[in-house]
C-alpha cells in the first residue's frame, strides 16, 4: 500500500512543521506564565502579543479585539452566551438550521433559558438567503449567528449582505468562521461582523486553541470566571505554546492564501470532473462554485445506505474521508440535520461523503483516490438491483 | 446586466475562482465569460448571475428524488399499513416528501417523537422502543440470509458485525453495525446490539451481508396507548436512523422500574 491519503481536512488538519517549530520553544524551555512580571513571564506575554497580531491580521481586526479560547466551540459559546445569557426571557436570537453543533446546542440551551430562537431555512444550494433573514428579524432580535462556510457541505454564505442586514435592524452579527478562516478572505474592517469564531487546528495549527474576534465596543459577559485573563472574557492561564502555534498558522495561511486556494480549487475541480465522469450515479450536494476551495460533498444514488461500508473500504485502502453525517446510532435522530436542513430526503441526507483537501493534498493523491473510488463504489450493494449504476456497470 | 468587459473584479486575489490572481482571471474572461460565476466575492445578485446548479441530471442535488411507495388506495395489506415493503398493491412514483423548510424552536432538529407521535413521514406511532440502559444500542435478533455464515465466520460474542437488513422483515436501506451479544449455532441466529460505525472502524469487523431481523428487545418508556401482550403495534425504535415507524407483535412483557420490557417479533417497517 502507498502512503495514506488524508482527505478529511474539515475534521482537522495536520500540524504544519513551521508551526511546530514556532511552538517548540514554548514546549521545551520557555515556560513562563504570561501574567507574571518577571522575564520568563514577559517573554511568554510578548509571544502571545505577537500571535494575537497575526490572528487579528488574518481577519482584518485590531489585535486588542482578539480573545483566545480553548476551541472554536468555546468561542461560539462565548459569543452566543456572552450576548444573550442573563438578559432575561424574551430576547430573540436567529441562527440557521445547519450550523455547527457548537451553535445549535448553545441555541437550544438558550431556549431553555427563555430566549426565543428562530432557525432559518437553508436553500438546496446550501446557501442561506438574505430574504429569509429579512423576514425573521424582529424589533427585539439581539443577535444573529450564521456560519461563514458550512462544515458539512462546504458552501460559503453571503456574510457581508447578511451582516449588513442585521446591523440595519440594530442587532449584533456573529459568524462561525472556523471552516472558512485561512481559505476565504475575511475582513471585519469592511464587513460589519461583531463576533467571529476561529479555531487553530482547522488551519494546520494545534488543537486546543481557538479565538473570538470581539468588535471594539461590543459588550460580552464572560462564561468562565477567574483571574481575568483575556480582558476578563476568558479567565485561565493562557495556552502559550498553542497560541504561538495559532499565530504562526494564521500568518502562514494569510501569506499563502491566494495561491494555495487556487491550487486547491484546481484539485477539487479535478476531483469533481473525475467523479462525475466515472461514477454515473454520483450527485454533488450544494452550489458548484460557492464553496470552500478543497471541499466536496456528494452521494451515490441507490447506495446511500452503504456509506458506512464505503468509508470502511476506503479506509482499508489507506484513504481517509468523512461521512457528511456521522451515522452513529447514538445520534440516530440528529446526524443529518445539516443536510436535512437543505431539504435533502432522509436517505440522501444520511448517505453523503465529505471529501476535504488541504495543504498536503496533491494531484497524485487525487488521481489515486479517483482510481480507488469507482471500483469501491461499484463493489457496494445497491438498494435496487436494477438501479442505473448497476445496469450501466 | 453588465458585460464582462465592464465588470471590475474585486482584486482580492483570493484564489476561490481557481486562478491565483484577479488579473489572471480577467485575462480569460473575454474568452470564457462563464468563468465569472466562479468569483465568489462579487455579489452574485448585483451581477444578475447565480452560480449554476450542479451540471447534469445525475449530479444534481435539486433533481426531485423519487421513490416507490405503495398506493394506499391500491390493494389491501394484511397489516393495513402503507409500508411499501411488500410486493402487493399498486406501486406509484411519488416525489419524496421534503422536510419542512422553516424550523422554529427546535422542532425538526431531531427532538421529540413523543411530542407528535409520528415518524419522519408523518405516520402515527403507538410507542417508542428504547434500548436497555446498560447496552450500547438496540438489541436485535437476526439471521443471515446465508445462515451458514454464523458458523463459517466463527462469529463470537463481542465481535463487531456489519450487514444490511433485507427483504420481508425490514428492508432498511442502511448498513447496520453491531456488537454480538449471543450466538445460537443450532439455529444460526445472532443477537447483537446495533451501534454506530466507530466500532467496526476501530476494532475490525465481520460482514454477514444481508440478514433478516427476527426480533427486537427493549424498553417502552414512552407510549400513548396501553400495550398488551399478543397485539401488534406501530412503534418507533428510538435509534432508527431513518426514523421510520415499524410494526410488530408484542409477545413478551415485563414491567420494570425502567419501563416495560418487551420482545417484539413479526417485524415490518412501515
Amino acid at each position: 500500500m502507498d502512503s495514506r491519503i488524508y482527505f478529511d481536512h474539515a475534521a482537522t488538519t495536520p500540524l504544519d512543521p513551521r508551526v511546530r517549530q514556532a511552538m517548540d520553544q514554548f514546549l521545551n524551555g520557555s515556560y513562563g506564565n504570561p501574567s507574571s512580571m518577571h522575564a520568563a513571564g514577559r517573554e511568554a506575554h510578548a509571544a502571545i502579543d505577537e500571535a494575537r497580531a497575526d490572528v487579528a491580521a488574518l481577519v482584518g481586526a485590531h489585535p486588542g479585539e482578539i480573545v483566545f479560547t480553548a476551541s472554536g466551540t468555546e468561542a461560539d459559546n462565548l459569543a452566543l452566551r456572552g450576548v444573550l445569557e442573563g438578559q432575561g426571557a424574551g430576547d430573540h436570537f436567529i441562527t440557521t438550521a445547519f450550523e455547527h453543533p457548537a451553535v445549535i446546542e448553545t441555541a437550544k440551551y438558550l431556549e431553555r433559558l427563555g430566549v426565543e430562537v428562530t432557525y432559518l431555512p437553508v436553500g438546496d444550494d446550501g446557501v442561506v438567503s438574505t430574504a429569509s433573514l429579512a423576514s425573521a428579524l424582529r424589533a427585539h432580535t439581539r443577535l444573529v449567528s450564521i456560519m461563514t462556510a458550512n462544515n458539512v457541505v462546504g458552501t460559503i454564505q453571503q456574510v457581508h449582505e447578511l451582516a449588513e442586514l442585521t446591523h440595519r435592524h440594530g442587532a449584533l452579527f456573529h459568524t462561525d468562521a472556523v471552516q472558512a478562516a485561512g481559505k476565504v478572505p475575511l475582513d471585519v474592517s469592511r464587513t460589519p461582523i461583531d463576533l467571529l469564531s476561529l479555531s487553530a487546528h482547522k488551519l494546520h495549527g494545534p488543537k486546543g486553541v481557538g479565538a473570538l474576534y470581539v468588535r471594539s465596543g461590543v459588550h460580552l459577559r464572560p462564561i468562565i470566571f477567574g483571574g481575568g485573563q483575556e480582558r476578563g472574557l476568558r479567565s485561565a492561564t493562557e495556552n502559550v505554546a498553542g497560541i504561538v502555534g495559532f499565530g504562526r498558522a494564521a500568518h502562514i495561511a494569510r501569506s499563502e492564501m491566494g495561491a494555495e486556494t487556487a491550487r486547491l480549487v484546481g484539485l477539487r475541480e479535478r476531483l469533481y470532473d473525475g467523479i462525475a465522469a466515472t461514477i454515473p450515479n454520483a450527485y454533488f450536494i450544494g452550489d458548484r462554485y460557492r464553496r470552500l476551495p478543497g471541499h466536496l460533498c456528494l452521494g451515490f444514488a441507490g447506495q446511500e445506505g452503504e456509506a458506512v461500508k464505503l468509508l470502511l473500504k476506503l479506509d482499508e485502502q489507506g484513504i481517509a474521508v468523512s461521512s457528511g453525517s456521522a451515522c452513529s446510532a447514538n445520534h440516530a435522530g440528529e446526524p443529518s440535520y445539516a443536510l436535512t436542513a437543505m431539504g435533502l430526503d432522509p436517505i440522501r441526507a444520511r448517505g453523503s461523503l465529505r471529501i476535504t483537501l488541504g495543504r498536503g493534498s496533491t494531484q497524485k493523491e487525487v488521481d489515486r483516490f479517483l482510481e480507488a473510488l469507482a471500483p469501491t463504489v461499484q463493489s457496494l450493494q445497491t438498494v435496487a438491483s436494477h438501479s442505473g449504476f448497476a445496469s450501466r456497470s | 446586466m453588465a458585460t464582462t468587459s465592464e465588470i471590475e473584479l474585486p482584486g482580492l486575489d483570493c484564489g476561490l475562482c481557481g486562478f491565483p490572481s484577479c488579473d489572471e482571471m480577467a485575462s480569460r474572461l473575454n474568452e470564457k465569460p462563464d468563468l465569472l460565476k466562479r468569483c465568489i466575492p462579487l455579489s452574485a445578485d448585483s451581477l444578475g448571475v447565480r452560480a449554476a446548479p450542479p451540471t447534469g441530471e445525475s449530479v444534481s442535488a435539486t433533481t426531485p428524488f423519487t421513490a416507490p411507495v405503495l398506493d394506499p388506495a391500491g390493494g389491501s395489506c394484511a397489516l393495513g399499513g402503507d409500508c411499501g415493503g411488500c410486493a402487493t398493491g399498486a406501486v406509484v412514483e411519488a416525489e419524496t416528501k421534503k422536510t419542512p423548510r422553516v424550523v422554529v424552536g427546535g422542532a425538526g432538529l431531531g427532538s421529540g417523537i413523543e411530542r407528535t407521535w409520528t415518524d419522519h413521514l408523518g405516520r402515527e406511532v403507538d410507542f417508542v422502543l428504547d434500548s436497555f440502559p446498560e447496552e450500547e444500542g438496540p438489541r436485535e435478533m437476526v439471521i443471515p440470509h446465508n445462515p451458514v455464515l454464523t458458523r463459517e465466520l466463527d462469529i463470537q460474542v463481542g465481535e463487531v458485525l456489519v450487514g444490511r437488513p433485507l427483504g420481508i422483515s425490514c428492508g432498511c436501506p442502511v448498513t447496520h453495525c453491531g456488537i454480538v451479544q449471543s450466538v445460537d449455532t443450532k439455529n444460526c441466529t445472532l443477537e447483537w446490539c446495533v451501534t454506530g460505525p466507530l466500532h467496526p472502524r476501530q476494532q475490525g469487523f465481520k460482514d454477514i451481508g444481508y440478514y433478516s431481523a427476527q426480533a427486537y428487545e427493549g424498553l417502552i418508556k414512552a407510549r400513548r396507548i396501553d400495550v398488551e401482550i399478543g397485539r401488534r403495534y406501530w412503534f418507533q425504535p428510538r435509534m432508527c436512523m431513518m426514523q421510520w415507524r415499524h410494526s410488530g407483535l408484542v409477545n413478551y412483557m415485563n414491567h420494570t422500574d425502567d419501563g416495560i420490557q418487551v420482545r417484539i417479533e413479526g417485524l415490518w417497517i412501515g
